[in-house]
């Protein structure tokens, strides 16, 4: 029982052991993963991240003006899943865990990102483009060739690399 | 003596999970034991059909909360079977670092609550202040305090740096003291302790062999059946490390295992930073999976863990089923309380550690 004593002792000596928030900052350490964040300007549009997603919080909807991504923070479980199977890392976990709301505003904690479509420079058809990020990992750096590809539609792409295996 | 039938749960027996008991009683003098199992079955097991193979890794891992990291480790083990997957070298480190971290802070949960139990609070405060020291850990290195999310199929998604090892080991120095010189021989001596848990729950060898029990309820009885010893997975057959085993059988002998388990969890942490191989951490982000069927089975923090999974070649499996040691262990109960005081029925229910969302997903 002694023994005990002076740990009780000790424990007393070193004070409260819980950390000190909401009246102090409480550290976070930079692997932690909270709150899903979007960069449409990487996205690839493969939607691998709605395939993964184990929530189901993910959601892709397509329409005239590209390509939504729709993520629904209140049915995310926050395994990471995404990320990892991201293959430009444009979806992320972030260290904000800051996630309380009134239960009024749970179908409103949503955010959206949409990957804007482009023209073909041959024939305007609007297109979602390989973003560089993606033509990098495809092509480990790209050349003037290459980069005029990516601004077509894949027709006429195609039509293009023929032509220029032609030449 | 009058003969009575008391209820015991479905709340709040022992764990903040429904157990439901049906006692017979004489007199102060438990007779008889009757299981209603089922409160948090969840369908687990037919979801994991209607989900694919990588929303699986996130569903498995919450099975459960304390050995989160065992089910989706013993599933990738059975996809990474089938596909005949060689995981790499350092990613089978980094698995058993993972495992391990979870196996120190699952023991260290139960033993916390065995003093909860025996109303010695000071001492709960104390170790699961103590096991903080582990959360803070996961929480570091995984960026979460219980689901880690460690496992993808092929490897693993997390990684450490020479930064990262050295706070592990930080952390383990902070802890190993604390579970050594003050936990560990306060439950091995203490008399509060040892008065309420010191011929509690007997159960002999022959109740291990008949009943199947697995994990540290059987080697709390003499039985040193460990999966990572008997049939070797992962990294375990590089590591140096022996089965503990107490002799009695009595919830004070299953204390012990689990407060010495922690600690050669721990000294497997440092054998594996120690050795830490560079490597690619996984074979790649997509493996295709055949059609097969596996069986892969793991030591858990509560023992044997075994899952069957069967593939159809699609990305969703055909069935997948699994056995947790609760099942086994939960059965024995009706031998531990025979003749036991009514009072001691929330420890011995806690002294073989039962995970019921695991047993009843």
């Amino acid at each position: 029982m002694m023994a005990f004593l002076k740990i009780l002792l000790d424990n007393l000596r070193k004070g409260p052991a819980t950390e000190a928030f909401p009246f102090g900052e409480a550290p976070t350490p930079p692997a932690y993963r909270g709150k899903v964040a979007f960069d449409a300007d990487t996205c690839t549009g493969c939607k691998m991240c709605e395939h993964v997603c184990a929530g189901g919080a993910i959601r892709f909807a397509e329409d005239d003006d590209g390509l939504h991504f729709l993520i629904w923070h209140n049915t995310c479980i926050s395994c990471g899943l995404c990320e990892y199977y991201c293959p430009t890392k444009a979806i992320t976990l972030t260290n904000n865990w800051h996630l309380a709301h009134p239960q009024s505003e749970k179908y409103t904690q949503i955010d959206h990102g949409t990957v804007a479509q482009c023209r073909c420079t041959e024939c305007g058809t609007a297109f979602l483009p390989a973003i560089p990020a993606l033509m990098d990992l495809a092509y480990r750096g790209q050349n003037d060739r290459t980069k005029a590809l990516a601004g077509m539609c894949p027709d006429c792409r195609r039509r293009a690399t023929l032509s220029g295996a032609r030449s | 003596m009058q003969s009575y039938e008391i209820p015991v749960g479905p709340l709040h027996v022992s764990l903040e999970e429904p157990m439901y008991f049906r006692i017979s009683v004489e007199g102060e003098t438990v007779t008889g034991l009757e299981v209603t199992a089922g409160h948090v079955h969840r369908g687990i097991e037919y979801l994991t059909t209607k989900r694919n193979i990588y929303q699986n890794l996130a569903l498995t891992e919450r099975v459960c909360s304390l050995c989160s990291n065992s089910h989706p480790q013993t599933y990738c083990m059975a996809l990474e079977d089938i596909a005949q997957i060689a995981v790499p070298e350092r990613a089978l480190y980094l698995r058993a670092i993972a495992d391990e971290i979870k196996r120190v802070a699952s023991h260290m949960f139960n033993v916390a609550i065995l003093a909860h139990i025996v109303g010695f609070e000071s001492l709960f405060m104390h170790v699961m202040e103590a096991r903080e020291i582990m959360q803070d850990t996961k929480e570091t290195v995984f960026g979460n305090r219980m689901d880690i999310a460690a496992n993808v199929i092929g490897g693993v998604k997390y990684d450490i740096s020479r930064e990262t090892s050295a706070y592990i080991l930080h952390q383990l120095d902070r802890l190993e003291p604390i579970l050594r010189e003050q936990i560990r021989p306060i439950y091995a001596t203490n008399r509060s302790i040892t008065a309420r848990t010191k011929g509690i729950g007997v159960i002999g060898l022959d109740h291990c062999i008949d009943y199947g029990l697995m994990g540290p309820v059987a080697r709390g009885a003499g039985h040193g059946y460990d999966v990572r010893l008997a049939a070797p997975y992962g990294i375990y057959p590089q590591l140096d490390f022996e089965a503990v085993s107490y002799p009695d059988g009595d919830v004070w002998s299953r204390a012990m295992v689990r407060l010495d388990e922690a600690l050669v969890a721990i000294s497997l942490i440092r054998q594996c930073l120690a050795k830490l191989p560079e490597g690619p951490l996984s074979v790649g982000p997509l493996p295709h999976i055949p059609a097969g069927e596996a069986v892969a089975k793991t030591e858990a923090p509560r023992g044997e863990l075994i899952y069957y999974l069967k593939t159809n070649g699609t990305d969703t499996p055909e069935r997948l089923k699994w056995r947790v040691p609760s099942y086994m262990n939960w059965d024995v109960l009706q031998v531990m309380m025979d003749r036991a005081r009514i009072s001691d029925i929330p420890m011995i229910v806690n002294s073989i550690d039962p995970c019921i969302s695991c047993t009843e997903r």
